[in-house]
C-alpha cells in the first residue's frame, strides 16, 4: 500500500512539473505576443504617422515648386496672363496650407521636426506673400529686367530655402524616426533575448526538478527492492524453522510433526496403506559400536530406504530408529503388501558402516485405513505401534498387519 | 525508467518548441521596414562634423546657430571654430588640422581666402572627411557643394532697393544719380560693389528713360567729378532722350554708362572708424550731392551712418548697407539707413551641416546653392520672416 501510495505521489509530481512548465511557458508567451505587439503596433503607428508627414511637406514642396515654375514662365516671358497664373497660384497655395494643416494635426511629431516645419513654413508665407505684393504692372510693362531680378533675388532663393527647409524637416523626422525604430529593435531583441533566457532558465529548472524527482523515484525502487530481499530472507528463514520442526536432523527424514502435519486431515475421509518400522534390538548396536556408530547406521538405512521407496511412499523417522512409510493413493493395498515385505527385506539386509558390516533384523505393521478409523494420528500410530510390537513380542523380524475393527 | 526519461525529454522538446514560437513570432513582428523605404541607416551613423567660420561676428553667430540645430537634429557632434578676421587663413588651417585630429567626418568651411587652405584640405581628403564650403569659394578641386548668398544679387538687392527708395522719394532719375560707396577689405567686397554698380545703373537708367531720358548728364558728369567725356556723356543722354522710347538699348546703355561714372568709391576699410571717414571724405559737408551711400559690410555700414548722421544728412541720403548688427537695425529704427541686405547666414550654418551629412549617407547634393538676401527696412523689419532672418534663435 505505501509503495502504491509513494508510486502515486512521485507520479503527481511528475505531472506538476509538466502542468507548472506548460503554465510557464504559456505566461511566457502571452507577455512576449502582448510586449512584441506593442512595439509592432508603435512601431506601425510610426510608419504610418511618417508617411503622412512625408506625403505633406512633398505635397507643400511640389506645390511650391510649381508656382515656381509660374514665375519662370512670367519671367521668361512665356506666361503672360497674370489672372490665370494668380488663380493657379492660389489654387496651389490652398493646396499648401491644406497640406500644412493635415501635418500640424499628425500626433507626435517631435518639436525638432515641427520647429523646422514652422521655419519652412514662415519662408514659405514669406514667398506668397512677396507673389501677392509683385506689381503685375512689372509684367504687363515688359521689364523683363526687373522680372529676372524679381525672380533671382527675391522669389526664386526663398523657394529654395523653403524646399532646403522643407526636405529638412523629412531628414529631421527621418533621423528620429530612425532613433526610435532602432531603440524598438533593441527593445525587441531585449526582450527576445529576455525570454529566451527565462524560458531555458524555466527547461533548466523542469530538467532539475525531472531529474530529482528521477533520483528520487530510483531511491525509492532501492529501497523497495531491499525490502523485497529482506522479507525473502525472512520467509527463507521461517520455511528454515519449520522444516527443522518437521524434520529429523540426523537422517534428513519428515519426523513425526510432519506426519502428524500431513495425514490428520485425510484420516476423516480418506483410505490409504500406512506402515511402520523398526529396527530390532538395535539399543544392542549403540551399546555395542556407540551412539555415533548407531547413527551412521541409521543415516545408512535411511538413505537405502529413500532411495528404494521414496517414489512409492512419503517415509518418516518418527522416533529413533522406527520408519514411518504412508503409501501413495495409486498404491493398493497388495502392492503395499509386496512394498512392505521389499522394505523388510531391505532393512534386514546388511550394510556397510564404518568399514563394519553390519545387519540387523526388523519388525513392522501396515495398516490398511478405511476413512474414520481413526480419531488422530496418535490413535493410528498406537494401533500400528501395538501391532509392531506384537510382532517383536512373537520373536521379531516379521511384519504385522493392523486389524480393521 | 525509459518512459520517464522520454517524458523529460518530450517536456524539453515542448519548451524549445515554445521558444521557437516566441522567436519567430518576434522575429516576425519585430522590423517592419523603414518609413516610405527611406532607408535611415544613414541617419544613425552620427560622428563629428566641424564648422570654421570668419570671425566673430553676429554674423557667424547666426552660421553657428545654424549648424548647432542641424548637428543636434541630425544627430551629429559639432566641433565649432571661428577664425579671427577674415583674412585669418592660420587659425583655419589649424582648425582643420584639430578636426582631422578629433576625427571629423566633414569640414563645413567659410574660407579665409582661396588657396591658402589648399594643403590642410588635402589632408582632410585624405583622411576621407568630406569638404563643404559656406559663404564663399575656395580654389579647390575637392570642395563638394557651396552654400551661400550671392554676393553680387546680395549687391543687385541693395541697389534695387536704393532705387525704390529714391522712386518712394519722387525722386527725378532724369537729374542722374550720385552713388558713394565705402567697401570692405575682404573678396566679397567686390562682387557685391559690381552687383551693386550693374544692378544700380540698370534700374536707375530704366526709371530715368520712363520718365524721359537723362536732362543734364553733364552736370552729373561733373558732380561725379570722374572727370568723364562729360561731352560725350549729355550727347548720349539727351539722343536717349530725345529718342524718348523706353527700352531703346542705345539710350540705356549711354544712361548707364553715365550713372557708372557717377558711382564714387571710398578707400576699403574694415574699421568703423576709417568707414566713418572715407564716408565723411566723400560727403565733405553738406553731402557733396551724393543721393544714395552704400556700405558693403556691417562695419562700412555704421561707418556711413555716423558720417551721415553726424552731419545732418539723414533722410536726404538714401543710405543701404549690408547685415543685420544691432546698431544697424538702430539707424533704421531712427531713419538714418533706409535697410540692409540680409542673408540667411542660419540656413547657410544649417544646410551646411545637412549637406555634409547628405555626403556622408552618399546622397549627392547641388554644387552650388543660393541662400538669397533680403532687404529689410523699417516697413518690413517686423514682419516674421525678417524677425526669423534677424534672430534665428528666437522661434
Amino acid at each position: 500500500m505505501a509503495k502504491d501510495k509513494n508510486k502515486a505521489k512521485s507520479k503527481s509530481m511528475s505531472s506538476g512539473v509538466y502542468i507548472f512548465a506548460a503554465l510557464l511557458l504559456a505566461v511566457i508567451y502571452i507577455i512576449n505576443t502582448l510586449l512584441v505587439e506593442s512595439i509592432y503596433s508603435n512601431n506601425s503607428k510610426m510608419s504610418t504617422r511618417t508617411s503622412q508627414s512625408m506625403n505633406c511637406l512633398n505635397r507643400i514642396n511640389s506645390e511650391l515648386s510649381e508656382i515656381n515654375m509660374d514665375t519662370l514662365g512670367i519671367a521668361a516671358g512665356i506666361k503672360t496672363d497674370m489672372a490665370v497664373i494668380t488663380d493657379d497660384t492660389n489654387r496651389r497655395y490652398a493646396n499648401i496650407k491644406d497640406a500644412e494643416n493635415t501635418f500640424r494635426n499628425i500626433q507626435d511629431v517631435t518639436p525638432d521636426a515641427m520647429r523646422r516645419f514652422d521655419y519652412a513654413m514662415s519662408i514659405v508665407e514669406t514667398y506668397k506673400k512677396r507673389l501677392d505684393s509683385l506689381d503685375t504692372g512689372v509684367v504687363e510693362s515688359g521689364d523683363y529686367i526687373e522680372m529676372g531680378y524679381i525672380l533671382k533675388q527675391d522669389i526664386y532663393p526663398l523657394q529654395i530655402s523653403a524646399s532646403e527647409m522643407l526636405t529638412s524637416t523629412i531628414d529631421v523626422m527621418s533621423v528620429k524616426i530612425a532613433s526610435m525604430m532602432k531603440q524598438n529593435a533593441i527593445k525587441t531583441y531585449l526582450l527576445m533575448s529576455m525570454m529566451m533566457i527565462v524560458a531555458i532558465l524555466g527547461e533548466i529548472a523542469i530538467w532539475i526538478f525531472a531529474k530529482r524527482s528521477k533520483k528520487a523515484r530510483l531511491e525509492l525502487d532501492e529501497r523497495e527492492r531491499s525490502l523485497a530481499e529482506v522479507d525473502a530472507k525472512l520467509k527463507a528463514t521461517r520455511q528454515k524453522a519449520t522444516d527443522l520442526a518437521e524434520m529429523n536432523v540426523l537422517t534428513g527424514m519428515k519426523n513425526r510433526y510432519a506426519l502428524d502435519n500431513e495425514i490428520s486431515g485425510r484420516l476423516e475421509s480418506e483410505r490409504f496403506n500406512i506402515a511402520v518400522f523398526d529396527l530390532d534390538n538395535f539399543r544392542s548396536i549403540n551399546d555395542t559400536y556407540g551412539y555415533d556408530f548407531g547413527d551412521e547406521y541409521l543415516v545408512a538405512v535411511s538413505d537405502k530406504l529413500k532411495e528404494e521407496f521414496s517414489s512409492v511412499a512419503e517415509i518418516y523417522n518418527i522416533t529413533g530408529n522406527e520408519f514411518c512409510f504412508v503409501f501413495n493413493k495409486s498404491i493398493s493395498e497388495s502392492q503395499a503388501m509386496g512394498i512392505v515385505q521389499n522394505i523388510h527385506r531391505v532393512m534386514t539386509s546388511p550394510f556397510e558402516v564404518l568399514n563394519l558390516n553390519v545387519q540387523l533384523p526388523c519388525s513392522g505393521a501396515v495398516y490398511h485405513y478405511l476413512p474414520g478409523d481413526c480419531l488422530n494420528v496418535n490413535s493410528l500410530l498406537v494401533k500400528l505401534d501395538t501391532a509392531m510390537r506384537n510382532a517383536k513380542m512373537n520373536g521379531g523380524n516379521m511384519v504385522n498387519t493392523v486389524m480393521n475393527m | 525508467m525509459n518512459k520517464k526519461r522520454k517524458g523529460v525529454l518530450r517536456a524539453l522538446a515542448v519548451c524549445s518548441a515554445a521558444v521557437m514560437m516566441m522567436a519567430s513570432s518576434g522575429c516576425a513582428k519585430g522590423g517592419p521596414g523603414g518609413p516610405g523605404g527611406r532607408g535611415p541607416g544613414g541617419a544613425q551613423q552620427g560622428g563629428k562634423i566641424a564648422v570654421i567660420t570668419k570671425q566673430q561676428l553676429s554674423f557667424w553667430d547666426d552660421v553657428k546657430k545654424g549648424a548647432e540645430d542641424a548637428c543636434s537634429e541630425l544627430g551629429y557632434e559639432l566641433i565649432y571654430t571661428v577664425a579671427d578676421g577674415d583674412n585669418d587663413y592660420v587659425s583655419q588651417v589649424a582648425a582643420i588640422n584639430d578636426a582631422i585630429k578629433k576625427d571629423a567626418r566633414a569640414i563645413v568651411i567659410a574660407p579665409n581666402g582661396t588657396t591658402e587652405l589648399n594643403e590642410a584640405f588635402e589632408k582632410a581628403e585624405e583622411k576621407g572627411i568630406k569638404i563643404i564650403n559656406i559663404n564663399s569659394l575656395a580654389d579647390y578641386d575637392g570642395v563638394i557643394s557651396l552654400i551661400s548668398s550671392s554676393e553680387t544679387d546680395g549687391g543687385g538687392v541693395a541697389a534695387r532697393s536704393a532705387v525704390k527708395a529714391l522712386a518712394a522719394n519722387k525722386y527725378d532719375f532724369t537729374k542722374g544719380v550720385k552713388v558713394g560707396i565705402i567697401g570692405h577689405t575682404a573678396s566679397t567686397a567686390e562682387k557685391r560693389i559690381e552687383g551693386f554698380a550693374d544692378v544700380f545703373t540698370q534700374q536707375a537708367a530704366f526709371k530715368a528713360l520712363q520718365a524721359g531720358g537723362m536732362q543734364d548728364m553733364g552736370a552729373a558728369g561733373d558732380a561725379a567729378q570722374q572727370g568723364g567725356d562729360q561731352a560725350q556723356q549729355g550727347g548720349a543722354a539727351q539722343q536717349g532722350g530725345a529718342g524718348g522710347a523706353a527700352g531703346s538699348d542705345d539710350a540705356m546703355g549711354a544712361i548707364i554708362v553715365s550713372l557708372r561714372k557717377n558711382i564714387v568709391e571710398g578707400e576699403r576699410c574694415a574699421k568703423r572708424d576709417d568707414a566713418k571717414a572715407q564716408a565723411k571724405k566723400l560727403l565733405g559737408t553738406d553731402g557733396n550731392g551724393i543721393n544714395v551711400m552704400f556700405g558693403t559690410t556691417t562695419n562700412t555700414t555704421l561707418g556711413i551712418c555716423d558720417a551721415v548722421e553726424e552731419l545732418g544728412l539723414a533722410g536726404k541720403i538714401v543710405v543701404v548697407g549690408f547685415n543685420s548688427d544691432e546698431q544697424e537695425l538702430a539707424f533704421i529704427r531712427k531713419g538714418v539707413l533706409n535697410g540692409v541686405v540680409v542673408q540667411n547666414p542660419y540656413i547657410m550654418g544649417y544646410v551646411g551641416v545637412r549637406y555634409a551629412k547628405k555626403v556622408l549617407d552618399g546622397t549627392n547634393v547641388p554644387n552650388r546653392l543660393d541662400t538669397g538676401a533680403t532687404f529689410v527696412n523699417a516697413d518690413n523689419l517686423n514682419d516674421p520672416f525678417i524677425q526669423l532672418l534677424l534672430y534665428p534663435d528666437s522661434y
